[in-house]
């Protein structure tokens, strides 16, 4: 955390780019009669792209940036399992990323006198719990994918706002094409960003538990996925003494 | 006759050089992720957004302004990225050393990226044609391509400005995110410029690309020549202010590390 407080990236991550797609989404859908489930994608919207981008940019990072370091060796060395480490690292930054939300909202009240129309709170709170649990399961799993195969890096990244449309962090995914809708579907991001905005709006289903469970599970399903990559870190890191080269 | 002659050869061959040393990040893999998935997922982003917003009738508009800033993308992150690997690859000492012509040299950075803007927003809107269906019939081709062409070179001149500051400053991919990104905002590129607060409006139009998308969605809505040819001059002038601006700070800062030894320390 102390070493992001001096990075550039990391203050692009949670302060710039958040707020500008908080101020286009603001300027795009909060307009003369708009809908308030418009209103409240335009309020929360910049806010979550900017946690997602922190979550799973710089938790991604995580065993890249210790091998950019020099640091790689001396954490594998230590007597601390490495899984430990990466997920205090994940930790960091999703809570680094919950950032993101202090120049959205204030922009949104602030700049635009835009305020989410209908709150519940409790049905919210738990809803954003079981988002952060799946952008930490998110970034977990991306750490050794990043760092074992390098191209996932500009193909993950250039693909940042596709997991915006299909997570339906600014507008819902039910707009999408039916084909669409099925990829968004097995992202567990997408069920627990539905069940938030439907913690502000007291129209429309509110299947909490099912959207819920349904993040859930899938989160669970990326750490089964993430502990076998974790596994082939440790292989060639310490066997084949490959992971500084992948 | 002879000079010119000369200098059309050094600004060939300077184009060529930079697109073999500095074009490095374009590997096959790196040019799909942020040359062809970046852009097709931005495209489609902000016209279900937009579609979302105001209905499926204004996707037009969204996806012409969103495949316009897709020359900012190589205008602004390859030219900066190409000019600052100066200093980031120890090249920069033998270029200031060298007694080639520093104008000749210093536009032919952009030269590259602005042929690959063009390549991109050719693909994007055949994309856009292909996914929603759009067309263009009222629109003149040639002319929507004269946009594109200026815009790109625009763009390149805003990207050549701080490209020469990133030869003093470590992270200079970072300006490029931030100068990408506010084009979003301020450029007319998914709402009206109109909609901004006056003194924003100023420095929107103080940027390039906003009249040359203003011009393209005129152009996509039938308008002729003579009614774009207004904005499009506009578009020219801001674009080469800035890159008359960004070779000045070259020239500066060159100066500067000739008085002070300090090439190295770029």
């Amino acid at each position: 955390m102390r070493l992001r407080f001096i990075s550039p990236f990391a203050v692009l991550g949670w302060l710039l780019f958040p707020t500008i797609f908080a101020a286009v989404g603001l300027f795009v859908l909060n307009r003369p009669g708009e809908t308030p489930d418009q209103v409240a994608y335009g309020v929360l919207g910049g806010g979550l792209v900017g946690y997602w981008g922190v979550a799973y940019l710089d938790g991604g990072f995580g065993i890249q940036s210790e091998r950019w370091n020099g640091t790689l060796e001396q954490i594998f060395a230590a007597p601390t399992p490495f899984w430990v480490i990466l997920a205090g690292k994940s930790v960091g930054s999703v809570l680094w990323g919950m950032l993101s939300f202090v120049p959205t909202l204030a922009l949104a009240f602030f700049g635009f006198h835009a305020v989410v129309p209908h709150l519940n709170g409790g049905a919210f709170a738990a809803s954003f719990a079981v988002l952060s649990f799946s952008f930490l399961c998110v970034a977990f799993g991306f750490a050794p994918l990043f760092a074992l195969w390098r191209w996932a890096v500009p193909m993950i990244n250039g693909f940042e706002l596709g997991f915006y449309l299909l997570c339906g962090f600014m507008f819902p995914v039910t707009i999408l094409p039916l084909w669409a809708q099925g990829f968004a579907a097995a992202l567990a991001p997408t069920w627990a960003t539905t069940a938030i905005y439907a913690a502000t709006t007291s129209s429309g289903p509110h299947y909490f538990a099912y959207w819920w469970a349904a993040a859930i599970a899938l989160s669970l399903a990326y750490l089964v996925g993430a502990w076998w990559l974790y596994r082939l870190v440790d292989r060639k890191a310490r066997i084949s003494g490959e992971l500084a080269l992948a | 006759m002879k000079t010119i002659t000369n200098q059309a050869g050094i600004f060939v061959r300077s184009t060529w050089l930079q697109y073999v040393a500095l074009f490095q990040w374009a590997t096959v893999r790196g040019y799909i992720g942020y040359k062809l998935v970046l852009p097709i997922t931005q495209i489609l982003f902000f016209v279900e957004l937009g579609v979302y917003a105001t209905g499926r009738h204004n996707a037009l508009y969204f996806a012409l302004g969103n495949a316009m800033q897709i020359t900012a993308n190589a205008g602004i992150f390859g030219v900066i990225a190409t000019v600052a690997n100066e200093r980031q690859f120890g090249t920069l000492p033998m270029l200031l050393g060298s007694p080639a012509n520093r104008l000749v040299t210093f536009l032919s950075r952009a030269i590259v990226n602005t042929l690959d803007g063009i390549l991109s927003v050719a693909v994007a809107i055949a994309l856009v044609v292909v996914l929603f269906g759009l067309n263009f019939q009222h629109a003149s081709v040639p002319l929507l391509a004269l946009c594109v062409l200026v815009v790109s070179i625009t763009t390149s001149g805003l990207g050549l400005l701080f490209g020469s500051v990133g030869l003093v400053m470590r992270d200079a991919i970072v300006i490029a995110n931030v100068i990408y990104y506010l084009m979003l905002v301020f450029c007319g590129i998914n709402f009206p410029v109109s909609r901004l607060p006056g003194v924003l409006q100023l420095i929107a139009y103080s940027l390039p690309l906003t009249r040359g998308v203003e011009a393209a969605r005129e152009v996509a809505a039938g308008a002729s020549l003579s009614q774009v040819s207004g904005l499009l001059a506009g578009e020219l002038v801001v674009g080469a202010t800035y890159a008359l601006l960004g070779y000045a700070l070259f020239r500066w800062l060159e100066n500067q590390a000739r008085h002070g030894g300090l090439q190295e320390a770029y």
